[in-house]
């Protein structure tokens, strides 16, 4: 089929507004990964990432036109609607607070056990950003990210005063940040 | 606005880590609309996270995009349209109660075609078990029925085979009533002879048809007992107040139409029965002499 076609986000945005499915296909291929690996760490099994996936694959085809290129790029409104609606399928699991936070205090989350089962696309570069973070900035992403926890739950379950949640979360990026650009 | 003093808060970072509320969400687009320099640090911290996540990514598996191409492709359809996300409707015509709140009904309702095909493989398997189960009950019920006939084809044989026995032992008992008189009896070729009993013997009747030309005998014992156990009726041909030999014959009621063919005689005037043990004796024995002939015509 010749050289590999490649659109910028204003092409992608463009041509599913326009209802094209090539490049709603595209879209797929290229960004399935990351959103579903997003939903996976969130709600923990295939069968319901799998669910969350098609969901968010759904939602930008038909609300597309909501997107706002002014506010950020096309992949971080993607990633908003991944990560909020697999929170919303982990809520709706009857995930209290009690059940969260049970969850994210045992040790299993900082061992990251499904990693090896599912492959990441770079578990190198994953084991090392993790390894390079101390472990309450890294549980404070988890919790925060992935577990859609309240500055208030996070103080509560890392036993921090609730004013100083915010900086430790800005503590955690700066590392990650410094970690990221090592890769 | 101290803008550094702002975005070393980590506001910005609990902005994008998702950490904040819709409200502090709000207020932190709209000043990253007003300052550049907020609005530059959240794109870098977006970019932070976009390269952490994609740390984590993991290919999905392959059905899951051809499942919502179809979905895709249907959602113009009235059908289609229902298989959606209720948030995702535009119209929602149909939707149930439920549909509002779809914080839990999405992922389900994505799944519908194919519940809804499943469903009507239930209702069809739960379909052919009903009729398998009312085919099953027929049988036996017709089955029932068949050897139901059956058994009552067979009584109503063995019925007709009992009367038609009874009808046969009828005829044949009540046969000297109809063959009273045997043709032979008829035949003026034959000479007949009465025999009676006397003395204990009286009511026994019998008759011997006897052909002078061809020296053919025959005899009917018309009312004669079965003789007792071990003993035999014999006929003697008198001839010259000598006694021949006729044979023996049966008795009783069962014969008493029965033409019985006895050894032919010569000639003869006259006949006489004497009660003989069985087989017969060569010489009459005169005490037992039961039956003789009265002269007739």
């Amino acid at each position: 089929m010749g050289a590999t076609i490649t659109y910028t986000e204003l092409e992608l945005v463009h041509g599913l507004q326009a209802r094209d499915e090539k490049v709603f296909s595209y879209l797929y291929d290229h960004y399935s990964p990351a959103l579903y690996g997003v939903a996976l760490k969130i709600v923990t099994d295939e069968a319901s990432a799998g669910d969350v996936l098609q969901e968010v694959f759904i939602k930008i085809w038909r609300n597309i036109d909501r997107y706002d290129a002014t506010k950020g790029r096309l992949f971080t409104w993607m990633l908003n609607i991944t990560r909020n609606t697999a929170i919303d399928s982990l809520r709706s699991k009857a995930h209290k607070l009690e059940l969260k936070v049970q969850d994210v205090t045992s040790t299993s989350l900082m061992h990251e056990p499904q990693l090896a089962v599912h492959l990441p696309v770079d578990h190198l570069g994953l084991t090392k950003v993790l390894d390079g973070l101390p472990k309450d900035q890294r549980a404070i992403i988890d919790f925060a990210y992935f577990k859609g926890c309240t500055q208030e739950e996070i103080a509560k379950v890392l036993d921090i005063p609730l004013g100083t949640v915010k900086t430790r979360m800005r503590n955690a990026i700066i590392q990650l940040r410094i970690l990221l650009k090592q890769l | 606005m101290d803008v550094q003093h702002y975005i070393s808060s980590g506001i910005l970072e609990s902005y994008v880590f998702g950490l904040l509320s819709s409200p502090e969400q709000e207020e932190i687009e709209s000043i990253a609309s007003q300052y550049p320099e907020v609005k530059a640090a959240v794109d870098a911290l977006q970019e932070d996270k976009a390269k952490f996540v994609k740390l984590f990514a993991v290919v999905p598996p392959v059905a899951i995009k051809d499942r919502m191409l179809d979905v895709l492709r249907h959602e113009n359809t009235p059908n289609g349209h229902q298989l959606l996300p209720a948030e995702l409707r535009t119209v929602a015509p149909v939707v149930n109660g439920k549909a509002r709140n779809g914080k839990h009904t999405p992922v389900v309702k994505l799944q519908s075609p194919k519940k809804k095909r499943d469903h009507i493989w239930k209702y069809l398997a739960a379909a052919i078990v009903v009729l398998l189960l009312g085919s099953v009950f027929m049988n036996f019920f017709f089955y029932n029925r068949s050897t139901d006939y059956k058994s009552r084809y067979k009584s109503l044989i063995a019925a007709r085979e009992k009367l038609e026995a009874e009808k046969a032992q009828q005829s044949l008992t009540s046969q000297p009533l109809v063959e009273k008189e045997p043709a032979i009896l008829k035949d003026p070729a034959y000479r007949q002879f009465r025999l009676e009993g006397s003395g204990r013997f009286s009511n026994y009747v019998a008759t011997v048809c006897w052909n002078p030309q061809t020296h053919m005998l025959f005899l009917i014992a018309q009312l004669m007992p079965v003789p007792p156990e071990g003993k035999q009726f014999q006929l003697w041909a008198v001839l010259n107040k000598k006694l021949v030999d006729a044979g023996v014959f049966e008795s009783g009621a069962a014969l008493a139409g029965k033409l019985q063919q006895m050894k032919p005689i010569a000639d003869v005037q006259a006949f006489a029965i004497t009660l003989e043990k069985t087989g017969g004796s060569t010489s009459p024995s005169l005490d037992q002499l039961c039956m003789a002939t009265r002269p007739t015509k």
